[in-house]
């Protein structure tokens, strides 16, 4: 029966599945996540787009550009307390491995609180731009790095939401299947926002600052 | 920071008004009327037979991927009407509007629709036809049949796929209610800038047009997601990626466009939305925004989107010409890369939607060979198709006819696909009612390809065929209507009638649109048909019932349980052997050897969550129209702290016992050997 | 499934985690972007050139991080994420570069204006 493309014989084949097959569940779950993350990625790589054709001199329509109101050292700043706090998960994670609850908990309390300062730090930055009189309605360009500074910070904000979820989770139900699978998704999300914010920072604040 | 509006506002109502619906509409009023009394006489009749436990239990809660895929399917076929009645309404102005002494009713100076009505239907027209039509029906199918064709229980995510298809009948709430509560956008569906800005659209039209699109992007990108990890992770074993059913393998690169396609979708609206709320310049005239940006993230998405519709119905056609040609499928291996080849030239041509804008020889050029390429691959499946035909033993049935339909469709919207691939063709007739004729004629495809579908795998769902004499009819109707709609307004292209107007200046055009007129109310014929197909059907469903191999010729494995599907979908998960298991099977004589022992099965609960979360993400929507901004508030919140309390609750599912099990399975071959009698 | 009886914290996705993983990915990039801060803020390299020299540094950063942080290789566990993310850089590139590109031919032929021709 080469038509069926089998070289299985069919008097010994075995038809029905006798070998128990499960699914990981936890990979299933991550796989899936990640997938999500990469389309994340490429709302965020429309967003690039979009600042790319919106970064020419004329787009700023002889308006403010971010020449004049990025600070490389301050954006420093904010780079190492997002990374720091990825460090954090990280370290949370490690613990995991161990099974050491309080290690966990400890890693997620403090990217929580360094997330926080990364935040507060983009905070701060937006009113002193509002102080400048520079919003979204100043002009295409600057629409364009509101915009997508803005929608990172946006999803940072909701990391920290899950984190503090997360951290209940761990502490209410401990490391079931469900908790330790989403704290595995979490660390990619988490992990994910260091790597958009690399982009966002040589390509948006750097890059703005040199032209 | 939020921009000021030039008509009414406050605080508690947003900008709804009661001068908003719109009563005095001579056609919305009387629709509303009868919308209303419909609803009630639903709502009466569920009530009177008490059925809404039922409905609750069975329907609304289920996480079950069949009874999600029949919902799909429902709200797409619900939605494909309605977009054809936006297209009558549309046909029915162009063939009365024409001269300067037609006459004209409702307000209208000629015809019977004002233009800011007309440029509303159209709109609604597209945006129905491919989001909320074309994609839940595929969706539907692909959530149907994909699990089973790869030997699993279930999708990778059966709480997810219910989410995704409540955001998507949200969506379709939100554009229905735009008829009755304000109006909907008339900028194409989609979209041109600055048209859709503030300034130039200041009613809620543009808004609900984007946050509809925003829903259903979003249920689309959950349902690829699940799709692919279902496909990825699910298999049974022995299901290799040589033995995958084609329709799988369509699937999967329809979605593997879909997840990647959607976020820039979702983008390009995002921004339109920063614009007329917050006041941003991304598309603007003047202020440094690009008109261009938005024509150029919009169709990022909107060519692989057409991909992603495109590609199951290939699937589809892939599976019915096998089965009724007695043969296997020619040329798996080429079928396969020809799919996925789609899937990645899909990413490099979606310029070819906008040569016009004048980037130039060198950026034209590229785009048009690239979209010359998507010929090759295409050509390759229209060719596989012949040979499985070829020397076949073929049945025409109406699921074949269908397909072959399709077949014939597909080679006039391809080959006038490859003329306006062609910059210098483009040109001549960019914007006219030949690029109209040439994306119908391809949409068309996939409608053929929905129906010989839901004629192909109806049976295996509910358990008995639908009636042959009804549905040819349908097809036959159906087929006139597009050859009366269609061969005429490729002429129209050809003579140079541009798209959407509400007034048609040139009566030498006339007779061609009568004929269309015509056409359409030969579609009309066949919905009538569709309906009687239906009732005749269920009506004498006793005599049509089948057993698991429903047409004696099928060759995938969805085949191989029984018709209709238990919810548990195999009792025993089937080791597979061979590409078309169940041909393999039955060829050598083991299809009806069934498991010796059965056992514990592992199944999802059901749960409210998602149709809660579907509704609140629905009066989002609505609020975010309307700027009634402690809805927003509210109800963003509503759906964080639900999203919060489902994970805190989680689902441990529950256990089926081998007893249970091998009950059900008694029952249902006792009823499949009444049937073989 | 599986692993309801077994122990979650066992699973291969767990267990690869490790610090000096961590340290590494957040030591690589954190020079890279001082670095990159440093030249970018010290005006010592002309235009063109501190563009791909930032390009570079952020190149590198995402390498590290993919790698130590998302953990993306070719092992067992990962090897469809690794899948999943190489069909996806392309696009990226493309849906970036080519609209980079239209446009930049775009402006060349419709607009004129002075900077616009390098």
């Amino acid at each position: 029966m080469s038509s069926h493309a089998s070289n299985v014989d069919p008097k010994t084949a075995e038809l029905w599945d006798k070998s128990h097959y499960q699914h990981d569940v936890i990979s299933t779950r991550t796989f899936g996540y990640f997938m999500y993350l990469l389309s994340d990625g490429m709302l965020f790589a429309t967003l690039f787009a979009a600042y790319g054709v919106l970064s020419y001199q004329h787009s700023y329509f002889g308006g403010p550009t971010p020449a004049d109101f990025v600070k490389p050292w301050y954006t420093f700043a904010q780079t190492m307390a997002l990374f720091l706090s990825v460090l954090a998960y990280g370290l949370g994670m490690n613990a995991l491995k161990h099974k050491n609850k309080s290690g966990v908990i400890n890693g997620l309390l403090a990217a929580l609180v360094l997330g926080v300062l990364f935040l507060a730090l983009d905070i701060h930055d937006m009113t002193h731009l509002a102080s400048l009189g520079i919003s979204v309605a100043t002009s295409g360009g600057v629409s364009a790095f509101i915009v997508l500074t803005q929608v990172h910070a946006t999803h940072v904000f909701f990391g920290l939401i899950w984190i503090l979820v997360m951290m209940a989770q761990v502490l209410t139900k401990g490391f079931t299947t469900e908790v330790v699978g989403r704290l595995l998704t979490l660390r990619m999300f988490w992990h994910l926002q260091a790597i958009i914010w690399v982009f966002v920072y040589v390509f948006v604040y750097l890059w703005g600052y040199m032209s | 920071m939020l921009v000021d509006l030039a008509g009414g506002w406050n605080p508690m109502w947003g900008r709804l008004a009661w001068s908003q619906i719109p009563y005095d509409n001579p056609i919305l009023a009387p629709l509303f009327v009868a919308v209303v009394v419909g609803a009630i006489l639903v709502l009466g009749l569920i009530t009177y037979y008490g059925k809404w436990t039922y409905l609750w239990k069975e329907w609304l809660t289920t996480v079950d991927h069949k009874k999600l895929g029949v919902m799909y399917i429902l709200i797409g076929l619900v939605m494909l009407f309605r977009g054809f009645i936006d297209g009558l309404m549309i046909r029915t102005q162009q063939a009365w509007a024409v001269g300067a002494h037609s006459s004209g009713v409702f307000g209208a100076t000629h015809g019977y629709l004002t233009p800011f009505h007309f440029g509303q239907i159209y709109s609604a027209h597209g945006v129905i036809m491919i989001l909320l039509a074309a994609t839940p029906l595929l969706v539907g199918f692909m959530n149907i049949i994909v699990p089973i064709q790869i030997g699993a229980r279930d999708m990778a995510y059966p709480y997810l796929n219910a989410l995704g298809l409540w955001l998507t009948a949200a969506a379709g709430a939100l554009i229905m209610i735009s008829l009755f509560v304000g109006d909907f956008a008339h900028n194409g569906w989609f979209g041109y800038a600055p048209i859709f800005e503030l300034q130039y659209s200041p009613g809620v039209g543009v808004d609900y047009w984007i946050w509809t699109m925003e829903l259903v992007a979003l249920g689309t990108t959950l349902g690829g997601i699940n799709i692919l990890a279902t496909i990825i992770k699910m298999r049974a074993p022995g299901m290799t990626w040589g033995r995958l059913p084609i329709f799988v393998w369509a699937t999967l690169s329809a979605n593997v466009i879909a997840l990647t396609s959607f976020p820039a979708l979702q983008v390009a609206l995002a921004l339109i939305a920063a614009d007329r709320y917050l006041g941003a310049h991304f598309f603007t005239a003047g202020l440094g925004g690009n008109l261009m940006l938005y024509t150029n993230l919009f169709w990022i998405w909107g060519h692989p989107e057409v991909y992603f519709v495109i590609l199951p119905a290939f699937g589809m056609m892939s599976e019915i010409f096998p089965t009724f040609s007695e043969k296997p499928l020619f040329g798996y291996i080429t079928m396969v890369l020809a799919s996925m080849a789609i899937a990645g030239v899909s990413w490099l041509v979606w310029l070819h939607h906008f040569f016009t804008m004048g980037a130039g020889p060198y950026v034209n050029s590229a785009f048009s060979v690239a979209t010359m390429l998507v010929g090759i691959p295409t050509g390759v499946k229209v060719f596989n198709w012949a040979f499985t035909m070829y020397r076949g033993r073929l049945t025409f049935n109406t699921a074949m006819l269908w397909a072959i339909g399709a077949l014939f469709l597909l080679l006039i919207g391809g080959l006038t696909g490859m003329m306006l691939a062609v910059p210098a063709i483009n040109y001549m007739v960019h914007n006219s009612v030949f690029v109209v004729a040439h994306f119908h004629t391809m949409l068309l495809v996939i409608v053929y390809a929905i129906f010989a579908s839901v004629i192909y795998w109806f049976p295996k769902v509910f358990g008995f065929k639908l009636d042959e004499f009804w549905a040819k009819t349908m097809f036959w109707l159906f087929s006139a209507g597009t050859v009366l709609v269609f061969v005429p307004m490729y002429m129209l292209g050809f003579m140079g009638m541009t798209r959407r107007l509400d007034y048609v200046f040139n009566t030498v055009w006339h007779p061609y649109l009568l004929v269309m007129e015509f056409g359409i109310a030969v579609y009309m014929l066949s919905v009538l048909a569709f309906v009687a197909l239906l009732y005749v059907s269920i009506r004498d469903h006793a005599k049509n019932q089948v057993g698991a191999d429903a047409w004696g010729t099928s060759r995938s494995l969805e085949w191989l349980t029984h018709s209709p599907v238990p919810f548990y979908n195999f009792a025993v998960l089937p080791h597979i052997s061979a590409r078309d298991e169940v041909a393999w099977r039955r060829d050598n004589g083991i299809d009806h050897v069934q498991p010796d022992h059965y056992e514990d099965i592992h199944m999802p609960n059901n749960t409210g969550v998602a149709i809660i979360l579907g509704g609140l993400t629905f009066v989002l929507g609505f609020a975010l129209v309307w700027r009634i901004w402690w809805l927003c508030a509210l109800s963003l919140l509503a759906i964080v702290a639900l999203v919060i309390y489902r994970s805190f609750k989680g689902d441990p599912g529950y256990i089926i016992t081998a007893a249970e099990v091998e009950k059900m399975e008694k029952e249902a071959l006792r009823r499949e050997a009444q049937i073989s009698k | 499934m599986s692993h309801d009886q077994d122990d979650p914290t066992l699973h291969p996705e767990v267990q690869m985690s490790t610090s000096q993983g961590y340290f590494s990915g957040f030591a690589i990039s954190s020079i890279l972007m001082l670095a990159a801060t440093f030249l970018v803020t010290s005006h010592a390299v002309p235009p063109f050139g501190l563009l791909m020299v930032i390009s570079a540094c952020a190149g590198m950063a995402i390498i590290a991080q993919i790698y130590f942080l998302l953990h993306i290789d070719v092992s067992e566990h990962n090897i469809w994420n690794t899948v999943a993310l190489v069909l996806f850089i392309p696009l990226f590139l493309i849906t970036i570069g080519l609209t980079w590109w239209m446009f930049s031919q775009l402006y060349l032929h419709t607009m004129i204006m002075p900077g616009m021709t390098h």
